[in-house]
């Protein structure tokens, strides 16, 4: 009973955060259920509601109504506005869209910051609820009990809308239907802008009224957005019923979760979704379940074991073979006019790498050095993306687990580079294959769920395991990193970089010698008809798994060379948005193209930190720009820019786009190619250049 | 259920089913069936949609599980077996919708498919001499379904009929034993339907084929034996003039009872479902 007492007041709190939270995840839910557009800007709705709320009020009912009447409508003509924005997208896949909306995620908050300051605004509700009931013997804050009501009402409206009105049913049609639906009269596109629309007044509504619970500020709109995003997963699209419990379990893991178990509460959530999404996945494909439990138990050592006999024997066959078998078949063909053109984006692209340090100030070349380590980053979420079909945002994790364990590597005195990159690479690839059993059953955008829980999951772990990461305020102060054995530790920024350099170029040519020998084309048949290759024998999980786990060593890898380059480590390294920036820095490049990663890559880092420096605190803007237009102008990202007509099909769907692909007949270069591949260097490069001294 | 009959000599059956049964939550989609094929069996399964034949298909190729019951290859049960395992066993099928990997080349396509069934599969990425192997083989397969001159064009491509054949050049990649097909003569023109009798036809003795077919025709030409299936159930089986003649699955599988005496609908039944000319099966 004192148990129960002394946990009340969060209880109920939970309830009211749960509800603020199904509103609002209804919205996302009803946006990508029913339009088919994942929404990753629907924070920045909720936002905009909340901002608009917090403005208007002024204490008094009229400034609460006022504000509710304002704040939906701006949310709500904010979500036609984006249902314009994404309908041309339709036919381009999630990925397009996730780039799209999450550049205009960026663009919202900075104008959000530039329109309302970079403070939490204070929100004054009406005097009457500014006060507080007795609930059971506790002060409880009078609003959040009239907030639970309100909730209510509005999703019981939402409700009534949905099940039993003639909208409602045209829209539960568009989701099942929609060439159906245009049959029978209706515009799939009206009721595609109208649900778009609805979804942005639920979440202004949320907003306005929330505003009191979840502030306007700089933070809420990622906030939001995580939170529905996992009450979305959890609760499944099909029922809103589960949707709401799903958001009053949230609600409840935060407040009550926190109050209870405190330790427990961060990893709670993402567990959670992650747990759910794994199970479902494995009940929804009897298929895939039956073959993958053969294949993830004892599959990594078995896999392992082969894999060593494998080496084992062809180093016998080679000793024996004579030397002109020696090379392997696809070496065989590579020295042909085709393969030049293929590999000269490259090579000009490496030239310019090599030629930086001369051209640049010390600040810019660290920079660049963290973009390459980024783009190594970048280049594993291609080849799991791209390649094997699996849109992931949990690369992180990996790249965390190679960034920390060169840093404490280094802390313990092991500074010889090659060492720390091996380590590292192996601890990626430990953990990628402990994790890979969850992420190579699912498909799709469950993909990029459950690798958004694993990458939250690890973030938790970073900012708990104070003793190996130092939590929040990271690691710094570890010795520098030498090259060689007997070198000095390096501390010059060109040493730095070139070091960077040598360790990414031989990572990427190894990944490229790989994805095109034919291993590569067992991904690409993996990734573009599964069932068949089951068909035809091919262990298919076993192949995704490898694929997982030397994806993983690559950002391990990467996630050494930050650290080496930064020569310090926060969680703020390894977090979200640095997932976020990785999977678009693909999504720009063309999803299936290396080279389009690393520019990618490139692009972010320079728009983000280099361009930006010479506007400060519009990072965010800019790249929301950028994301925006490449979605636009590029729509086959960067590596459409290299062969225009050749690479026939595809449409540009991210995951069918052979243009990057290594299988792909030699694509005559246009005058485009060098154009592209100078780009992220030595456009920006007039400012700078004019700081750095020759 | 009353299997079909079969040599009772000593090897056992290339494929048996005993008492398979798959259900969807309420629905039994196949429910109690049971099968002997012996080598070089022609077995055709029909029956109306959503008979069954599909997911029998499926159960068989492992890419669905049944419920109750066992499947043996060559005698030995591989029920729970993962549907590559049993594909490297022998067991080859083609897709009701043609599944071809559009990015990659018609020959890729097929060298990918005859890869896992090449004796030394590890190495064949690394050694010239072995990949060199299964293009070879991979070309003869794209000859014996008339691809030889795409080999090289990408597999998207092509138009649904290539596709169909490129999914049988694919399936017979891996030489096996069990040959499942799936409604081959789908949107086939009457010219291919010709191709695809003849290299069905060809195909050695050793290799048991099972059919799912609607045309009426196609299953009168290749079969001997026949199982009919309604609502998941084997309605009749055995050879396939006589289960054609059937009656009952006049009834069943065209919808329509006999008007006529029992009499005219047996003399009916072969002659009108065999439109094609003969001569195109060469």
């Amino acid at each position: 009973m004192e148990l129960l007492d002394a946990h009340l007041v969060p209880a109920v709190d939970g309830v009211a955060f749960g509800l603020l939270l199904f509103v609002v995840a209804a919205g996302l839910s009803l946006a990508f259920g029913t339009a088919g557009v994942l929404n990753l800007s629907h924070g920045t709705l909720y936002a905009i509601g909340a901002y608009t709320g917090a403005e208007l009020s002024d204490g008094t009912w009229g400034g609460l109504a006022l504000g509710l009447a304002a704040g939906t409508a701006a949310a709500c003509v904010a979500g036609a506005g984006l249902s314009a924005a994404t309908a041309p997208l339709a036919r381009r896949g999630h990925l397009a869209q996730a780039l799209l909306t999450f550049g205009l995620a960026l663009i919202g908050g900075d104008l959000l910051i530039q329109f309302f300051g970079a403070d939490e605004l204070p929100v004054r509700v009406p005097e009457v609820l500014d006060s507080s009931v007795t609930l059971l013997g506790h002060r409880y804050p009078a609003y959040r009990l009239c907030f639970i009501v309100m909730a209510v009402l509005l999703a019981a409206f939402g409700t009534w809308v949905l099940t039993r009105t003639r909208m409602g049913a045209a829209v539960r049609a568009a989701a099942d239907d929609p060439q159906m639906l245009a049959a029978t009269g209706h515009s799939p596109r009206a009721v595609h802008t109208g649900v778009l629309a609805a979804a942005g007044a639920l979440a202004g509504a949320a907003g306005v009224l929330g505003a009191p619970i979840i502030g306007p500020g700089p933070g809420t709109s990622e906030n939001v957005l995580m939170l529905s995003l996992v009450v979305v997963v959890l609760g499944g699209l099909r029922s809103l019923w589960a949707t709401f419990a799903a958001a009053v379990a949230v609600g409840e893991v935060q407040t009550l979760g926190v109050s209870v178990a405190p330790e427990l509460a961060p990893y709670l959530l993402f567990a959670a979704m992650a747990a759910v999404l794994v199970l479902r996945s494995r009940f929804a494909e009897p298929a895939g379940a039956g073959h993958g439990s053969a294949a993830s138990g004892p599959d990594p050592v078995a896999r392992l074991r082969g894999r060593l006999a494998g080496l084992k024997r062809s180093s016998v066959w080679r000793d024996r073979l004579p030397r002109r078998n020696r090379a392997p078949a696809w070496l065989a063909r590579l020295p042909g006019r085709a393969a030049w053109w293929r590999a000269a984006p490259l090579l000009v692209l490496l030239g310019v790498l090599i030629a930086l340090p001369a051209l640049l100030d010390a600040y810019s070349i660290s920079l660049a050095g963290s973009a390459l380590a980024l783009g190594l980053l970048a280049v594993s979420v291609t080849v799991l993306t791209g390649y094997a079909g699996l849109p992931t945002l949990g690369q992180t994790a990996p790249f965390a687990v190679g960034a920390y364990a060169t840093a404490n590597l280094a802390d313990a005195g092991w500074t010889m580079g090659p060492v720390q990159i091996v380590l590292s690479a192996l601890a990626a690839a430990v953990f990628a294959a402990v994790v890979g059993p969850a992420v190579i059953r699912a498909r799709g955008t469950t993909v990029l769920m459950i690798t958004l829980a694993i990458g939250e999951l690890t973030g938790a772990v970073v900012n708990q395991l104070k003793s190996v990461t130092g939590g929040a305020d990271g690691l710094v102060g570890f010795p520098a990193t030498q090259a060689l054995w007997g070198g000095e530790g390096m501390l010059e920024e060109s040493e730095l970089y070139n070091y960077v350099l040598v360790v990414a170029v031989v990572a990427v040519a190894l990944t490229l010698l790989v994805l095109r020998s034919p291993a590569g084309k067992l991904l690409t048949g993996t990734r573009g008809a599964e069932a068949r290759m089951r068909a035809s024998g091919h262990p298919v999980g076993r192949y995704l798994l490898v694929a997982h786990i030397c994806a993983g060593a690559l950002a391990g890898v990467g996630g050494s060379l930050m650290v080496t380059v930064q020569q310090y480590l926060s969680p703020a390294d390894v977090g979200f948005e640095i997932a976020a920036f990785a999977l678009l820095a693909v999504v720009i490049g063309g999803t299936t193209s290396v080279i389009g990663a690393l520019l990618g890559a490139g692009l972010i880092v320079a728009t983000r930190d280099w361009v930006a420096g010479s506007w400060p605190g519009h990072g965010p803007l800019l790249l929301g720009v950028l994301f925006v237009a490449t979605v636009y102008v590029l729509p086959r990202g960067l590596a459409g820019l290299r062969g225009g007509g050749s690479g026939g099909g595809g449409q540009g769907g991210p995951p069918s786009d052979p243009t990057g692909s290594p299988g792909a007949p030699g694509a005559p270069g246009t005058s485009d190619t060098p154009r592209a591949e100078d780009q992220p260097p030595s456009a920006p490069a007039p400012t700078p250049a004019g700081k750095a001294s020759p | 259920m009353t299997p079909t009959p079969a040599p009772t000599t000593t090897p056992p059956p290339v494929l048996a089913l005993d008492r398979l049964t798959r259900r969807y939550g309420t629905l039994t989609a196949v429910d109690d069936v049971s099968l002997r094929l012996p080598a070089g069996a022609r077995h055709a399964v029909i029956g109306p949609n959503g008979a069954g034949k599909t997911t029998l298909l499926n159960l068989i190729a492992g890419t669905d599980r049944p419920d109750h019951g066992t499947i043996a290859l060559d005698g030995a049960d591989i029920t729970r077996k993962p549907t590559a395992k049993r594909s490297r066993l022998g067991i080859a099928r083609s897709f009701q919708q043609p599944s071809v990997i559009a990015e990659l080349s018609v020959l890729d396509n097929v060298v990918l498919a005859g890869w896992p069934h090449h004796p030394q599969r590890r190495g064949a990425w690394r050694r010239p001499s072995r990949h060199r192997l299964l293009k070879e083989s991979a070309g003869r397969h794209l000859e014996t379904v008339g691809l030889a001159d795409l080999a090289q064009r990408p597999a998207a491509t092509l138009s649904h009929g290539q596709r169909r054949m490129l999914d049988l050049a694919a399936a017979l990649a891996g030489d096996p034993r069990l040959l499942l097909l799936d409604e081959p003569a789908a949107g086939l023109t009457d010219g291919d339907i010709g191709r695809l009798l003849g290299i069905i036809g060809a195909l050695p003795s050793s290799v048991a084929v099972v059919l799912v077919e609607h045309h009426v025709e196609v299953v009168a030409e290749l079969a001997t034996s026949v199982t009919v299936l309604a609502a998941g159930k084997v309605l009749v089986d055995g050879p396939t003039q006589e289960v054609l003649a059937h009656p009952e699955v006049r009834e069943a599988y065209h919808g329509t009872a006999p008007s006529t005496g029992p009499d005219d609908a047996r003399a009916e039944a072969v002659p009108t479902a065999c439109p094609f000319p003969t001569d195109a099966r060469g």
